[in-house]
């Protein structure tokens, strides 16, 4: 294979495992409250200027900054769905009004982290993370790649590692599971269900922070970095919504493809990639690549 | 609630054809060109209703039949001298058609899978109004040449005023009609639950298409009112921010109801312009404040303004 | 006696017309409605540009104004958006009844706005947009490009490529969007007359995240200098592969738009090497805060303590300097038609940007110059020799 082809390979998976990151993000929040959070870009972005602050304002050291970003944004999701969710799923005719409700809300808090975040003045020019570590990059035969580039692929394997291990064996992880599954005989056998749901906010949310933090450094900052939420969609769609390791396959894949696009057919081609590949997918095959068989949504 | 609509409920229509000839005549060009904005916006925003609020399906497509419908009629007018009356209808019908053909397939898939499914085909669309630059002008957009409807002359505010007041009250007429009709009873049942509605013998999959190729038509017409009283056009009207601000239109207002509709287009649409005058000190602060209309509007009336009006009256 | 009164009448309609003035000037005022980006993603592009256009009026009012009128300013922000825009210069022009509008940062909301002015007959000069499509072809109200049309920035940029770093086979990075095309089209046509051929272009989303493919398609066009006219995010990006491929034996030459902040580039680009071979254009006649726009940035500085200016402040002065200069010709009669008439006629050193400031009968684009500046990613600015001019009409 030509080195062309070879390098388009390596960085579309790096940039793959970042759409990735935030998909995962989105199904955490989807198969807790069947709501597509279109405030999870804001939230990556808004995870990314507080690594900045806490690195560059407050001086912290490099690792600590994940923490911090990842409280703060968990703070966000949490409070979220406890104060404005909570209420309109109590107050909304049950059903599709309720989601679009939701969504709508989703929406609000997209536009209220970005306009508050705009508000500050540094925010105008587009500024960089430091990435976590710079030096040499790294030399597979043709293929080079930055060592934050490695950071990120192996961050999404120990997330997505220990997701797994969280949701399958921890019993907070397995309540989780059982509450999206079903609401309600979750509640019957005891499982706070109203707790469950914001901690499943609070996570996501944290999840995506995170990614801000690994993904500053590689894509910029500006307080409209969020559209990246788009890519992370396709990337959900194609894995299924549905699967954690599905959000991975799907996020290379898409990294993948937008590159070799680029290479074989015309740069101009790369921004429709997603588009195309969602409506072939969800052609084909509905429930997404990864996911079991279609199976009907309860009714 | 079903059955034809009495008499008395065109009132309305007549005070806004009313309004649409007496207005041009006293208010100065800007407040027109909000006013056909906000009718535009309505027409737009009662056909995304028809699919979302009536039909249950969650859709985002809407926006790129708006741009099939505005790129065919300013391009038959420009290229190839198309009257506007023949013009507009053919847009919103090559809109029906496509959104007639887009129903098929997406009427398989889910919630989720039907929202992102058809909102991937938005984006797509507004890369092909992008990229057929020899048809659509690309990046660079198209100018619209002043339309004239039975050779009475449009292009301007004052001018368009009337005749985008007339085509509002046309399609509050026919929505009125649709969802008093069966085939507006069949979309209710299918929102509320397909199993039982297939059940009751109505063809689901027949109506959800229908659904769609009907608010594919209204975006259509809308596209057609844009080339009224707009002189250029370029993809980036036909964005996905476009589909967000209809859906907060419609959510505000109250879904599944045609007051709602309204309510929710004229707020959301002048709110922006509210915004920009009063906030003359925070400017800064506009996006954020709009942001915060919206999560409070759907923390205390989720059902939308008219939701909670009609909760208000007694209705159950 | 029919005839009487019909000669009465015409008379009485004659001297009527002849006393009413254009809206939007009074006995010692002249209301110039201002507008551009003062929230949104857009602001650093306008909201400076805008307030050191208020600062000039202020100054020319200190003076004592106009033929003994003074300037009203009435402030709007578009947004950059064309919807936005088209509002606002109908408020302006139908409820605040201005004399002129001057704004505008974004192209795409110039074009938006042109049909009304032109039948309205209104005058609409921009403030710093390039404005490619609402000032070429010129039609009579809409002045603009003070900055440099997209046109000319390619133009401009190609030439420096093949002339002063000797390319013969050049590469362009440029978005997809009217800029880009713009960009592209004088590119060419420059590369063609100098001899030189154009490898590679490489058309990518403005809002792109990854220019892996792009880079790589250069790489492989072998080519001997490397033109981007991207933004800043996306500029970053392309130097940032440009390193990382180790492509930095070939000079790379970034238009302005990417490069606001020459320091902070380098900072986000992180990577020394990227600026072995680094240029930046300019429309400017020095540095961004060299010494020849330092009394500019100390008036700034007087008006508004609070603020750092953004690099593209200085923008907003030219086109102010323009409509004053007109304001002055016109005279005490100051009329629309007799003001653009006046607008054509200037011709002049705006000690802000490189080139003259000049319109013309069939002139709507103010400046065609650039500098060039070779940058080592610290603080090393090199000024290249020269200012490149584009004539007008090469790439159309």
């Amino acid at each position: 294979m030509s080195p062309l082809v070879l390098q388009g390979i390596a960085s579309g998976v790096v940039t793959g495992c970042v759409y990735a990151l935030i998909a995962i993000s989105l199904v955490i929040v989807y198969k807790s409250s069947d709501v597509i959070n279109f405030a999870g870009g804001e939230m990556v972005m808004l995870g990314g200027y507080i690594g900045m602050f806490a690195l560059i304002g407050l001086g912290l050291p490099y690792l600590l900054i994940f923490p911090f970003a990842a409280v703060a944004i968990f703070a966000v999701g949490a409070l979220f769905d406890r104060l404005v969710l909570t209420r309109t799923r109590h107050l909304a005719l049950p059903g599709q009004s309720a989601l679009v409700a939701m969504v709508i809300g989703t929406v609000g808090l997209s536009y209220v982290i970005k306009g508050a975040v705009r508000v500050v003045p540094y925010t105008e020019d587009v500024h960089r993370l430091p990435p976590i570590s710079a030096g040499t990059p790294i030399f597979i035969g043709p293929v080079v790649l930055q060592q934050q580039d490695v950071a990120i692929v192996l961050a999404a394997i120990v997330i997505m590692v220990a997701l797994w291990a969280f949701f399958s064996f921890t019993m907070a992880g397995k309540a989780l599971r059982a509450t999206s599954q079903n609401p309600r005989a979750a509640s019957l056998v005891g499982i706070p269900v109203p707790l469950m749901s914001m901690t499943a906010w609070g996570l996501a949310a944290a999840l995506a922070g995170v990614a801000g933090v690994l993904l500053a450094p590689k894509l910029l900052l500006t307080p409209d970095s969020g559209i990246i939420v788009i890519l992370a969609l396709a990337a959900a769609i194609i894995g299924g919504f549905t699967s954690l390791p599905g959000c991975v396959a799907g996020g290379i894949l898409l990294g993948v493809v937008q590159n070799l696009i680029g290479v074989f057919v015309s740069s101009r081609a790369i921004s429709l990639a997603p588009f195309l590949v969602i409506m072939l997918v969800l052609l084909v095959r509905p429930q997404g690549l990864f996911a079991g068989k279609a199976t009907a949504k309860k009714v | 609630m079903f059955g034809s609509p009495p008499l008395a409920r065109f009132a309305p229509l007549a005070l806004l054809l009313i309004a649409g000839f007496a207005l041009p005549q006293v208010l100065p060009q800007y407040f027109l060109f909000l006013g056909n904005i906000l009718m535009m916006y309505a027409v737009l925003a009662l056909g995304l209703d028809i699919l979302l609020g009536w039909a249950g399906q969650f859709a985002f497509a809407h926006v790129a039949f708006f741009g099939i419908g505005t790129y065919t009629t300013a391009l038959l007018q420009a290229r190839l001298g198309v009257p506007f009356v023949i013009g507009m209808p053919l847009g919103a019908a090559l809109a029906g058609l496509i959104g007639l053909v887009i129903g098929f397939p997406a009427t398989r898939l889910r919630t989720v899978y039907l929202a992102l499914a058809t909102f991937a085909f938005a984006e797509a669309a507004q890369w092909v109004f992008n990229a057929w630059d020899k048809v659509t002008g690309g990046p660079d957009g198209l100018r619209i040449s002043a339309p004239s409807v039975l050779g009475y002359a449009t292009g301007s505010d004052p001018t368009a005023f009337p005749v985008m007041a007339a085509i509002l009250a046309l399609m509050i007429a026919a929505t009125m009609y649709l969802t008093t009709s069966k085939l507006g009873r069949a979309m209710c049942a299918v929102r509320e639950s397909e199993h039982v509605a297939a059940a009751s013998g109505i063809d689901v999959n027949a109506t959800k298409v229908a659904a769609f190729a009907i608010s594919a038509i209204y975006a259509g017409v809308a596209g057609g009112m844009f080339t009224l009283f707009q002189s250029f056009v370029n993809p980036d009207v036909f964005s996905f921010g476009q589909i967000v601000l209809l859906l907060s239109m419609i959510v505000v207002g109250g879904l599944g109801s045609i007051p709602g509709v309204l309510i929710g287009v004229a707020l959301l649409g002048l709110l922006p312009e509210i915004m920009r005058t009063t906030m003359r000190a925070f400017l800064v602060w506009q996006e954020f404040g709009y942001g915060v209309i919206l999560v409070l509007v759907i923390m205390f009336m989720p059902r939308g303004i008219w939701g909670m009006i009609v909760a208000r009256r007694g209705a159950p | 006696m029919k005839k009487l009164l019909l000669a009465a009448a015409m008379s009485a309609a004659i001297v009527a017309n002849a006393q009413a003035a254009d809206p939007g000037i009074t006995d010692n005022e002249i209301t110039i409605g201002l507008f551009a980006p003062m929230s949104g993603p857009l602001t650093s592009f306008g909201l400076d540009a805008l307030q050191a256009a208020k600062m000039w009026y202020e100054e020319a009012n200190k003076k004592g104004g106009i033929h003994g009128r003074k300037i009203k300013v009435i402030t709007e922000d578009d947004k950059c958006s064309p919807n936005d825009v088209v509002a606002v210069v109908k408020k302006l022009v139908t409820v605040d009844k201005v004399f002129m509008v001057h704004g505008g940062s974004c192209t795409a909301a110039a074009v938006a706005a042109q049909e009304f002015v032109t039948r309205e007959k209104v005058p609409h000069v921009m403030l710093n947009a390039s404005g490619d499509n609402a000032v070429i072809p010129p039609t009579r109200y809409v002045f603009g490009a003070f900055g440099g049309t997209q046109r000319a920035v390619g133009a401009t940029i190609a030439e420096f490529a093949v002339k002063e770093l000797k390319g013969k086979r050049i590469a362009l990075i440029a978005h997809d969007d009217d800029y880009g095309v713009a960009n592209a089209a004088t590119v060419k046509a420059v590369a063609k007359r100098l001899g030189a051929e154009v490898v590679a272009i490489e058309s990518i989303s403005p809002r792109i995240t990854d220019v892996t493919a792009p880079m790589l398609n250069i790489r492989a066009a072998n080519p001997d200098v490397i033109i981007s006219t991207c933004y800043p995010a996306p500029a970053v990006l392309v130097a940032q592969k440009y390193a990382e491929f180790g492509m930095t034996k070939i000079p790379l030459a970034q238009a302005v738009q990417g490069i606001p902040v020459p320091a902070g580039f380098a900072k986000n680009v992180g990577n020394d090497a990227a600026f072995a071979s680094f240029y930046y254009g300019s429309p400017l006649n020095d540095l961004t805060d060299g010494p020849k726009q330092q009394k500019w940035i100390a008036m700034y500085k007087q008006y508004y303590p609070d603020r750092t200016p953004s690099a593209f402040m200085t923008y907003g002065l030219p086109s102010a300097m323009a409509i004053t200069r007109a304001l002055e010709k016109a005279g005490r009669n100051l009329t629309r038609e007799s003001f653009i008439d006046a607008l054509e006629t200037v011709d002049f050193d705006s000690e802000v940007v490189a080139g003259p400031i000049a319109f013309a009968k069939d002139r709507r684009d103010a400046h065609r110059a650039s500098i060039f500046v070779k940058y080592d990613g610290k603080n090393g600015h090199t000024r290249m020799p020269g200012v490149y001019l584009w004539d007008g009409k090469e790439g159309m």
